[in-house]
């Protein structure tokens, strides 16, 4: 007896149809896994037969065996156990195969036979929708995030005594909520809500608006956390594509809750603590995507820059650059999208209070200077914006007005992106971030006293080669927010202002 | 005893070298030894010079074991005076002597003059010539700048800048100098040979190569601790004047200071706010009778030097906006308060302070700017 279902495995964030067919044949009892079952669906064997038997259905006492095709790609995960059980149940006729045809099946079972939440359902509907399916049976708690899939029916089952019910014609869903929440783009956090820190508030505006990346510089209290969980607030709204890879992401990661699509740009704050495989990806048997990929268009922010492990911040060189991390084990590779905005905090100095204006920096000298060599580094190369951010006193917070609200700014942050796109057309830039260094002086039309003001910085060795290209960067942005086609010797001026690579400039410069 | 007093002159009212004690070879490979010892301070030794006369009779008597610490007497014993001259010599260093013409006249006057000096590099300056610049390790960036330019406007006038190569003050008032061309003398509190700090490793090489590096301890002393204090009466006592800039409350620089005022050298300090803790030795030298001085030109003005050619910024260049902004700045400003003042953009208001910085009229501190122009200029 022969029964054949079609399931998913979630390989990174990419779901791969598995075509399982169940076989009852003579001999003792048993249940076979054969087909490079991973050990999270090894695991299923000895689940699955109670799972049958509680849901009020038969296991067959022979012996059973399941193949999952192709055999050439290592399944992994919990969602396998709902088409295997349905494999098997089609094989003995407790289903009908010509009714399940067409039908994707993903969801993992408990003993008793109910389907409990499973993460990477999204992935498995657009695996569905991709291979042209009818639709996709998931857990009812997964049927919000797969019927973001458009031209896909989603059945949300609490059992699998109602997903076999549902083929018998005895059982009907209820119509999944469609996750499109009300609370269109609305953050719980807002600029407005930051007092004073004018020149840091801006240059959050210029970093989203050029998507740089920005190093925040100051003493412990200084408001750096703060300005950097506001960052994701004035970033352009992301479009419905960006926030379905952001969900499919939560999803794999299993961090999304009941809600459908994420609107709101991710912020993550992991701790300097953080092992490489939760910073970049990873995981012993499934991969994880790890803060970096949560982090996926929105933001991820480090605070102790310094204190991260040197793997973990020379990890972050792959997805700064090609906005993806690649994650090898032996049990296969998988890729992960993650392209974020990295704002990296740091003391001024060990102790942190090096420039402030009211406590007194109590670091040994050669303390210091080791930690500013931290500060500095290929990926910090990679940093367009190094801001101070002081520390203010209770006068000048009390003397000091609101600011902006965010959608104030994400209006002109906006309008700028919008100059990007249309300057670099089809060039495969979106932003003035991504533009290597060459590009820059090509594409930037900047004035000639503006260039002239650059190379003086250079000589008074107020600017250095790789501060150059990094300075145009962002004095293009500069003047793409003052929607002027030519950068201007104001906007460089400007930009110049934000090169803070020392924390309160420590050498001597000669006037 | 008229061999208490050398030249001929008055000596000073305490006890110093006997003459003729490094009169011989012998007593010169002694004083060598001597200078290699860790327990005994310049004080003891003196005493004992008073009554041994010569450097091989006080090193004969530590031998013996009647003087100095059991770990002194086992060193000294194995210790080979030429193996020391070789390493003065690997360094490139002179070896000047109490008894030698070209002992700098100044250190006959102080306390516990050191019994010999080893001298890389240029000539010491003669004491109307020498200034010392001394004070805080870790000190404010406004500091750092004051002691640049008065190690810059002291070169400019041709005066030599004498300091301890300590990160902070003394190597901005070293590189002020070496900046303005002029000559510097770092004391070192180890070895002439002996890179330290380490965060002064350039600074060192540069002093090397166009000024002086001077040090009473033999070549390889580690850097001890004890040492650094005993090393700020050379640098006072090299000085015609000394000039305190920034210090807390029991730093060296105050000792520099103190001994400074003994051997009856002008002091100045160069005053802070009275709510830093940095401003604790100079505003107390001050309120004890130190000069007050504002800057490079009151320094210099005070010194009877001749100033700075061509000095000071142009105003003149400055757009009317620049100009306003300056002379609002007088402490240290958030960019959000300058553009509130202008009815400016913050963004405006950032572009105008980049100029001014650019200019080097304006400095950023942690954040804030204030105006590098001290006193009279800014408020023209």
């Amino acid at each position: 007896m022969y029964g054949r279902v079609v399931g998913v495995t979630v390989v990174g964030v990419r779901g791969h149809p598995v075509v399982v067919e169940a076989h009852i044949g003579r001999g003792l009892p048993s249940l076979t896994l054969t087909g490079l079952p991973g050990a999270t669906v090894q695991d299923a064997r000895d689940r699955i037969r109670p799972a049958v038997e509680n849901a009020g259905l038969e296991w067959p006492l022979r012996r059973v065996v399941v193949n999952l095709s192709p055999g050439s790609l290592r399944k992994e995960g919990p969602g396998l156990d709902l088409p295997v059980a349905m494999g098997v149940l089609a094989a003995s006729g407790q289903a009908r195969a010509r009714r399940l045809e067409g039908w994707v099946f993903a969801g993992e079972l408990s003993l008793r036979g109910t389907l409990v939440s499973t993460p990477g359902m999204l992935s498995v509907a657009i695996a569905a929708a991709r291979r042209g399916s009818k639709g996709v049976v998931v857990p009812a708690a997964n049927a919000a995030e797969a019927a973001l899939v458009d031209g896909l029916e989603v059945v949300g089952a609490p059992s699998l005594r109602d997903v076999v019910g549902f083929f018998r014609g005895a059982w009907v869903p209820a119509p999944p909520q469609i996750g499109e929440p009300a609370r269109d783009g609305r953050h719980a956090v807002d600029l407005a809500e930051i007092r004073g820190q004018a020149q840091a508030r801006r240059a959050l505006e210029v970093a989203a608006a050029g998507g740089h990346n920005i190093l925040l510089i100051g003493a412990p209290g200084a408001g750096k956390t703060m300005l950097a969980r506001r960052l994701a607030t004035i970033l352009p709204t992301m479009t419905r594509a960006e926030a379905l890879e952001v969900t499919q992401l939560h999803s794999v990661a299993g961090l999304l809750d009941a809600g459908g699509l994420i609107r709101e740009r991710p912020f993550r704050a992991p701790h300097h603590t953080v092992s490489i495989a939760a910073l970049l990806g990873g995981g012993s048997s499934s991969l994880r995507p790890g803060e970096v990929s949560l982090a996926h268009h929105g933001v991820l922010f480090m605070d102790e820059f310094t204190e991260f492990r040197r793997d973990a911040t020379e990890g972050l060189r792959q997805p700064l650059e090609d906005g993806r991390v690649v994650v090898t084990r032996v049990a296969g590779s998988a890729e992960f999208p993650a392209r974020f905005t990295l704002v990296a905090a740091a003391n001024p100095c060990p102790c942190g209070f090096h420039g402030d204006a009211a406590r007194r920096c109590t670091c040994p000298d050669h303390r210091v200077e080791s930690y500013r060599a931290k500060l500095s580094g290929p990926l910090l190369d990679r940093v367009d914006l190094r801001v101070v951010v002081p520390r203010l006193t209770r006068s000048e917070l009390l003397g000091e007005a609101t600011g902006e609200p965010s959608v104030a700014v994400r209006a002109r942050v906006e309008e700028a992106r919008a100059r990007q796109r249309r300057r670099y057309g089809s060039s495969g830039f979106h932003c003035n971030a991504q533009l290597p260094g060459p590009a820059v002086r090509r594409e930037a039309r900047i004035a000639t006293d503006a260039r002239d003001l650059l190379a003086e910085a250079v000589d008074r060795h107020a600017l250095t080669g790789r501060g150059f290209d990094r300075a145009l960067k962002v004095a293009r942005t500069i003047a793409d927010l003052a929607g002027a086609d030519t950068v201007g010797s104001e906007h460089v001026v400007e930009a110049l202002a934000y090169r803070a690579t020392e924390p309160s400039g420590s050498a001597v410069r000669v006037g | 005893m008229s061999d208490d007093a050398p030249e001929g002159a008055s000596g000073p009212p305490w006890p110093t070298w006997p003459v003729g004690f490094v009169g011989t070879p012998e007593d010169r490979s002694a004083a060598l030894v001597l200078s290699a010892l860790q327990g005994l301070t310049p004080r003891r030794l003196l005493e004992r010079a008073q009554q041994h006369r010569t450097a091989s009779a006080v090193l004969a008597d530590i031998r013996r074991g009647s003087a100095g610490s059991e770990r002194d007497r086992a060193f000294a014993r194995t210790l080979d005076p030429a193996s020391i001259g070789a390493a003065a010599d690997a360094c490139a260093a002179r070896i000047v002597t109490w008894d030698d013409p070209s002992y700098p006249s100044q250190l006959r006057h102080i306390h516990d003059p050191p019994v010999l000096l080893y001298v890389i590099g240029a000539d010491l300056p003669d004491v109307g010539s020498a200034v010392a610049v001394v004070g805080a390790r870790s000190c404010t960036e406004i500091g750092r700048e004051v002691a640049f330019g008065i190690g810059r406007a002291l070169g400019v006038a041709r005066a030599t800048v004498i300091s301890g190569a300590a990160r902070g003050i003394d190597a901005a008032a070293h590189l002020g100098a070496l900046d303005a061309r002029g000559g510097t003398v770092a004391v070192m509190g180890c070895g002439v040979d002996v890179p330290y700090p380490r965060g002064s490793r350039e600074l060192l090489e540069r002093i090397r190569d166009s000024g002086t590096i001077v040090s009473e301890h033999a070549p390889g002393t580690p850097p001890f601790q004890r040492n650094f204090p005993a090393r700020n009466r050379i640098v006072a006592g090299l000085s015609a004047a000394t000039v305190v800039v920034e210090g807390a409350t029991g730093s060296g620089s105050m000792i520099t200071a103190e001994h400074a005022m003994e051997f009856g050298r002008d002091v100045y300090a160069v005053p802070g706010p009275v709510t830093s803790a940095l401003s604790s030795v100079p505003l107390r030298l001050i309120r004890d009778g130190a000069t007050m001085i504002r800057g490079p030109a009151d320094l210099i003005e005070d010194l009877g030097l001749a100033p700075e050619a061509g000095a000071g910024p142009d105003l003149a260049e400055l757009s009317a906006d620049e100009r306003r902004v300056l002379d609002r700045l007088a402490g240290p400003t958030l960019p959000d308060r300058v553009a509130a003042a202008l009815g400016a953009s913050v963004p405006e208001a950032v572009a105008i302070l980049m100029r001014l910085e650019l200019r080097g009229l304006v400095r950023n501190v942690g954040g804030r700017f204030e105006s590098t122009l001290r006193g009279s200029a800014a408020s023209g």
